[in-house]
């Protein structure tokens, strides 16, 4: 896998790229701003993109403007986003021009690096992975709006679908709420169901339920 | 400054009016107990001293003595005139004792013999004080009020210098009554404090209570004459010396001029000389009191009014010939005219110069308070920036070297559990940091502005919140942006709190000069906004930045804030 970062931070970017390194995942290039992302993108082109959000010359969201515009230009590179903030609007954004292949994660996470690195591979293939509690944020807290599907879910549908946006498979869903993966099974296709979406493989129609989840919260 | 010299000029006049009052019932009263005491102890003494050597006589030393206690009472009673509480003595218990032992107690008491000493002494003193107050007063009254009676003289009123017979003179001898006035009243304030501190001096007994005379148990003013200072305030001091040393000047020159048979009055001219300086004394004080607008006319006039009194004195000792002094009042009056024109026209060429400090004060003002809410914001700022690249980089760091370790440490797992409970805690003290930099700066409101950070919060608020932002077409100051997320922030929170169930709207609205934030929700109402509740905070932050803040929460339900914060800046 062929991996570029953008971060300014010289001690992350470091530890990110020796980290990486020593799973023998590629490090094809490094950017500190926005314009170096789109140009090692351009040169590169990776498989994954890890931007962090705030970068040179505003330090405000250059990286999720970049990442925006990185992804107009290659839909088909996956977009790990890292960031200190639980910002669910930068998320929508995100995930407003694709159809998956996207990653919102906080930086600590990488400390917990089997799970990083999952978030990784699954970005790359095309999934998403969010930050649980962007999740948390997201669905325990929404504002219910009669129009939306999503308020069609029941309570444990929403558990399940939270899970799904995390970017986990229907097993480890099973393993978290301690139910057969069965069970699991017969939420997803009824949330599958309730959102509409009957058509297409499997995998795709679960970022799909991602994305409905999130355009619901991103203002209506 | 002093009390005096902040109330008004009839507040003055009515206190000075009720202690010159006071003084004077004081005197006067002491005049009639000096009387009785110098009768008391005339009688006393020779009676008891001739019949001493009989036995008779002891039974009258006894008597005398309780005269004398009984006359001094009078004056202890007196004293509260002044000091709101009478003077207070006790004296040696007679009950149960003997003849004899009394004769003898009797004798050592202290305080009889200080009573004694006090009658023979204000026998004398306050006679003469009695006389001087009431003659000083009956005389401004006769000068005050000769119009009213000149006539009733056969030949008018023989007064020294010249006859008044007519009307003009007699309206003429009521100007003197002004400045003896002044003199009397300080003159009999003396008096009084002396004559007081003389009486605490003897008839106060030694175990007296201090002071402790219940608030409002006598006339309202100072309680003792120990300190001078109370009763004539600072100000008034050299005033009060001024016009005490002036009339005991006059009164030792009239007393000469009496002594030398009378005949022409020329004390007259020592008057004179003596009331010019404390006119001067008396006017200038006041005039240097006016507002610093008003001050220079204010002294012109005063010196003004001394001169045409001096020149009329002085046409009038001079024995009323032709009225020269009006050249002289003339020539003040143009003065003082010409120098109130140019005043008027300066103040309408150059304004109201103090006005225009101020203006120019408050805008500096303005300014620098706007100066150092900018800059707070923008420290703040940096703070949550130097967060964001310092402390809480160097945690994920931290974690991502723990998770490193951690992975090493396969083989040993009770040290992979403790890194990864290390871990932990650097995940948590990050998200610490982070809640932290979102009450100091949130980034999304430093990244997208205020429209995007109250939808932020409209999502991340528990309750149904509706926004309408769409019109914010510039972004305000980030001082007044920071002001409207956290009021649109603390009010969410507050209705999350307090009325769960409701649902919120939350508009924003931006013209050239004013942002407008207005915040409702469908709750029960009746919101507590009293000091020191979070919605106060949120008033004085809005009330730093010249807004306004508007709270409607009636009773019967549904609570609305509005938030007006200008910022034309």
């Amino acid at each position: 896998m062929r991996v570029v970062i953008a971060e300014d931070n010289l001690l992350l970017r470091e530890g990110l790229v020796a980290l990486l390194r020593e799973r023998e995942i590629e490090v094809v290039a490094q950017a500190e701003d926005g314009e170096g992302l789109l140009r090692i993108v351009g040169g590169h082109k990776p498989d994954l993109a890890i931007v962090d959000v705030r970068l040179p010359p505003t330090f405000t969201d250059e990286g999720i403007r970049a990442a925006v515009e990185a992804r107009k230009r290659h839909p088909e590179m996956g977009v790990l986003i890292l960031s200190q903030y639980v910002e669910p609007v930068y998320t929508a954004e995100l995930l407003a021009g694709g159809e998956g292949g996207v990653g919102y994660l906080l930086k600590e996470r990488v400390g917990d690096i089997p799970a990083f690195l999952d978030a990784i591979r699954r970005v790359a293939d095309g999934g998403t992975a969010l930050d649980r509690e962007v999740v948390a944020e997201l669905v325990g807290e929404r504002r219910a709006e009669a129009e939306s599907p999503i308020d069609a879910l029941s309570p444990r549908e929403r558990e399940v679908l939270s899970l799904m946006a995390e970017g986990r498979t229907n097993n480890a869903i099973a393993e978290q709420l301690v139910v057969t993966s069965g069970a699991v099974e017969k939420h997803v296709s009824s949330i599958f169901g309730k959102l509409n979406l009957s058509a297409a493989g499997d995998d795709h129609r679960r970022v799909l339920a991602v994305l409905a989840f999130l355009r619901a919260t991103d203002g209506g | 400054m002093n009390a005096i010299s902040e109330a008004g000029f009839g507040e003055r006049f009515v206190g000075l009016a009720r202690r010159a009052g006071l003084d004077l019932a004081y005197l006067s009263i002491g005049g009639v107990t000096a009387v009785i005491a110098f009768c008391v102890w005339v009688t006393a003494l020779s009676v008891t001293l001739s019949l001493i050597v009989f036995i008779i006589g002891l039974p009258l030393y006894l008597l005398s003595v309780i005269a004398f206690r009984w006359t001094a009472e009078l004056d202890r009673r007196n004293a509260a005139l002044l000091r709101g509480r009478p003077l207070r003595a006790t004296y040696k218990d007679h009950k149960g004792e003997s003849f004899l032992a009394r004769l003898g107690s009797t004798s050592r008491d202290v305080q009889t013999w200080k009573d004694l000493g006090w009658l023979v002494v204000h026998s004398v003193l306050g006679f003469t004080f009695a006389v001087v107050a009431v003659s000083l007063v009956a005389s401004v009254v006769a000068f005050l009020t000769m119009p009213l009676w000149f006539w009733s003289i056969p030949g008018g009123v023989d007064w020294g210098l010249w006859n008044i017979d007519n009307l003009p003179l007699a309206l003429l001898a009521t100007v003197p009554a002004f400045p003896l006035a002044a003199l009397t009243y300080y003159i009999d304030r003396w008096m009084a404090m002396g004559e007081l501190w003389l009486a605490e001096r003897l008839l106060e007994g030694e175990e007296a209570p201090v002071d402790g005379a219940p608030a409002g148990s006598g006339p309202n003013i100072p309680l003792s004459s120990d300190s001078l200072r109370r009763m004539i305030p600072a100000g008034e001091l050299s005033l009060a010396v001024h016009a005490a040393i002036s009339g005991l000047i006059g009164i030792f020159v009239t007393v000469i001029w009496l002594a030398a048979g009378a005949g022409y009055y020329w004390p007259a001219w020592v008057w004179l000389a003596l009331i010019i300086p404390l006119s001067l004394h008396l006017g200038l004080r006041e005039a240097v009191r006016n507002h610093p607008d008003r001050r220079g006319l204010a002294i012109l006039a005063t010196v003004s009014l001394v001169i045409t009194g001096v020149t009329i004195a002085v046409w009038g000792l001079t024995g009323f010939g032709t009225f020269w002094p009006i050249w002289t009042i003339l020539g003040l009056i143009v003065l003082f005219v010409v120098v109130l024109l140019v005043q008027l026209a300066w103040r309408q060429l150059y304004g109201d110069e103090r006005e225009r400090e101020l203006t120019e004060r408050v805008e500096t003002l303005t300014e620098t308070r706007r100066g150092a809410l900018d800059v707070q914001a923008a420290e703040l700022r940096r703070i949550e920036r130097d967060l964001h690249d310092g402390a809480q980089a160097r945690l994920v760091a931290l974690s991502m070297q723990l998770g490193r370790a951690e992975e090493g440490l396969a083989d040993r797992p009770e040290i992979a559990a403790l890194v990864r409970q290390a871990r932990a805690e650097a995940t948590a003290a990050n998200a610490e940091l982070r809640d932290l930099a979102r009450g100091i700066a949130p980034p999304v409101l430093t990244d997208r502005g205020l429209a995007a950070a109250v939808e932020a919060l409209g999502t991340r608020a528990p309750i149904p919140v509706t926004v309408e932002a769409a019109e914010l077409s510039r972004r305000p100051a980030p001082v007044v942006e920071s002001a409207a997320y956290f009021v649109v922030a603390e009010s969410l929170t507050n209705v999350a709190k307090h009325a769960p169930g409701a649902a919120a709207a939350v508009v924003l609205r931006l013209d050239d000069e004013v942002l407008d934030v207005t915040i409702a929700d469908d709750g029960p109402g009746g919101a507590d906004v009293t000091a020191g509740s979070g919605l106060d905070g949120l008033r004085r932050r809005v009330a730093a930045l010249d807004g306004e803040m508007r709270i409607v929460s009636p009773a019967d339900g549904g609570t609305r804030i509005e938030v007006r914060l200008p910022c034309g800046w």
